[in-house]
């Protein structure tokens, strides 16, 4: 297959970036959109260029590292996939593809199309965890948790944490992925002792990360390459307004 | 302002966008309703007008919750809108959305006409300021009353014959609404500003009747799918029938006798 590609090159976060053509040929059906690129590499290395610089680690679609944009869609136009996940095969031969960076305020370009997502760490650093005593784990049916909340939960508990929900929100807002972690933890018995403390501390730094606000798009639950619901958004709205209320009282 | 420190989380700020467009939308309907009166002919409109004069301080109550709903939504709407736009500053080359239709992306824009047009609105048929002409309407009604005879206690007044007191008729006044909505819409400019601005508020409302019920957290599988379709049919509804009079009246299938 032959396609066009428009990659999105910068050297460092406060160089001007541009996006530069390469003309792909030969590039077989079987290949991910990942290892396109590898095969790119290795002529631009060959001919004494710099190689672009991208994300990538397990390849398997499960580890959300492979964050690009491609034809204005995070990890491509394909529902429920990361970039790894991608095929030419999904591309008709001959396509042009616009491959850029993730684009938010909160996630500033490193080089080429790698961006600085430890904005969400930190989101997550800030209560996305439940305090426990270290020791013996005691017996799995000591807990017991209703079949839907388990279910809601590990819905939740699908979010790999890739930012392609900020990406694709014309907001830059980080509500689903702030959603999945808060809630994931809210619906489970563990969950209970820190949880207001928990939805008011990561908004809080949600906020101060500079992430815009959720305007109902739906964009993110369009691209999530974990089909997260934005349901979790409105829980996420209520459990806010719970704990505030709580706090304030 | 105290009032306003909840702008220092999107979250809440979200929150109070949704209430306060809940209670405009409830507004948004009553007024709806009363307006269709207009159908029923000059009697039935201008007395509900004349009811709701006589309502006082209920009357001002509504209009200051509605007042500070605005106000409220207008502030917390430019708040957020500021920072979505810097929180996105580099926009993508290929800009190809999935579900952001273009009514959810313009509800800044079609806010803001439509504060522009209430104030005119206000101005119009409120105050009488912009159309003098429009708003000077009376309406000259005989009512029969009855003169006393001197000192009687409520007591007798319950068992005397009617026939017992002098009748008289009395003209009484009232502001005639029938005929300056039917002045006002005569006019096709102002008719095209009515049909523009209320068909800008249906689009607001296609995108925010089914946003509320997502930020106040009424989801669920079943219902959200369902509860979209009706927000839809139920904005378009809402803006037909508010279009519908300023084209009765220019069709001259309302105000004939105007
Ligand atoms: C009577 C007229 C109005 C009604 C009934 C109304 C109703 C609503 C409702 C129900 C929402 C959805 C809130 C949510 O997402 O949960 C909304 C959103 C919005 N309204 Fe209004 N509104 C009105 C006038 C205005 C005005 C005058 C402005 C002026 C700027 C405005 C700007 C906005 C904006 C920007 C949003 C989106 C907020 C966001 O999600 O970030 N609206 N409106």
């Amino acid at each position: 297959m032959k396609f066009t590609l428009h990659i999105w090159r910068q050297k460092d976060t406060t160089s001007k970036g541009s996006f530069e053509t390469y003309k792909m040929e030969d590039v077989s059906e079987h290949m991910s959109l990942l290892e396109m690129i590898d095969v790119l590499n290795e002529q631009l290395i060959s001919e004494g260029k710099e190689p672009i610089a991208f994300d990538h680690d397990c390849r398997e679609g499960i580890c959300g590292a492979c964050s690009m944009t491609i034809n204005g869609r995070p990890h491509g136009n394909m529902k429920g996939t990361t970039t790894c996940q991608l095929h030419m095969r999904m591309f008709k031969d001959g396509d042009e593809l616009w491959i850029e960076p993730f684009r938010a305020r909160a996630f500033p370009v490193i080089k080429d199309l790698v961006v600085d997502r430890s904005a969400l760490d930190r989101i997550i650093a800030a209560g996305g965890y439940v305090t426990v005593n270290t020791g013996a784990a005691q017996d799995a049916n000591s807990i017991p948790v209703p079949k839907e909340s388990a279910d809601l939960a590990m819905d939740a508990a699908q979010c790999i944490g890739c930012g392609a929900c900020v990406a694709s929100c014309p907001n830059g807002a980080a509500m689903l992925f702030t959603a999945a972690k808060i809630m994931q933890l809210a619906l489970l018995p563990q969950g209970q002792p820190e949880r207001k403390k928990r939805a008011i501390a990561m908004i809080e730094q949600m906020d101060k990360e500079g992430f815009g606000a959720c305007r109902n798009y739906y964009e993110c639950e369009a691209n999530c390459p974990k089909n997260i619901s934005v349901r979790f958004i409105s829980r996420m709205n209520i459990e806010f307004l719970s704990a505030a209320t709580a706090k304030s009282m | 302002m105290a009032i306003f420190s909840f702008l220092r989380s999107t979250v809440l700020s979200k929150i109070v966008m949704a209430i306060t467009g809940v209670l405009l939308l409830l507004f948004i309907i009553g007024h709806l309703v009363g307006n269709l009166q207009i159908y029923l002919g000059p009697e039935p409109l201008n007395t509900y007008a004349q009811f709701l004069k006589s309502i006082g301080e209920i009357l001002w109550i509504v209009r200051i919750v509605l007042f500070v709903s605005l106000v409220l939504h207008i502030i917390t709407s430019l708040y957020l809108s500021s920072i979505n736009n810097s929180a996105k500053p580099v926009k993508y080359q290929v800009v190809n959305y999935a579900k952001a239709k273009i009514n959810s992306r313009s509800m800044l824009v079609t806010g803001i006409m439509i504060f522009a047009f209430i104030t005119y609105h206000l101005l119009h048929f409120t105050f009488g300021i912009t159309n003098p002409e429009h708003y000077e309407q009376h309406e000259l009604t005989v009512k029969k009353a009855y003169v006393l005879p001197g000192n009687v206690s409520e007591e007798q007044l319950k068992s005397m014959p009617k026939n017992c007191f002098v009748e008289q008729n009395i003209l009484t006044e009232r502001h005639d609404v029938y005929k300056m909505v039917v002045l006002g819409f005569r006019n096709p400019f102002i008719s095209l500003a009515y049909i523009v601005a209320v068909v800008l508020l249906g689009f607001h409302l296609s995108h925010a009747i089914k946003s509320c019920f997502h930020t106040l957290g009424v989801t669920g599988p079943k219902f959200t799918p369902w509860m979209e379709r009706c927000s839809t049919i139920f904005s378009i509804i809402i803006t037909l029938l508010y279009v519908s009079i300023p084209i009765s009246v220019l069709l001259g299938l309302v105000g004939g006798g105007v």
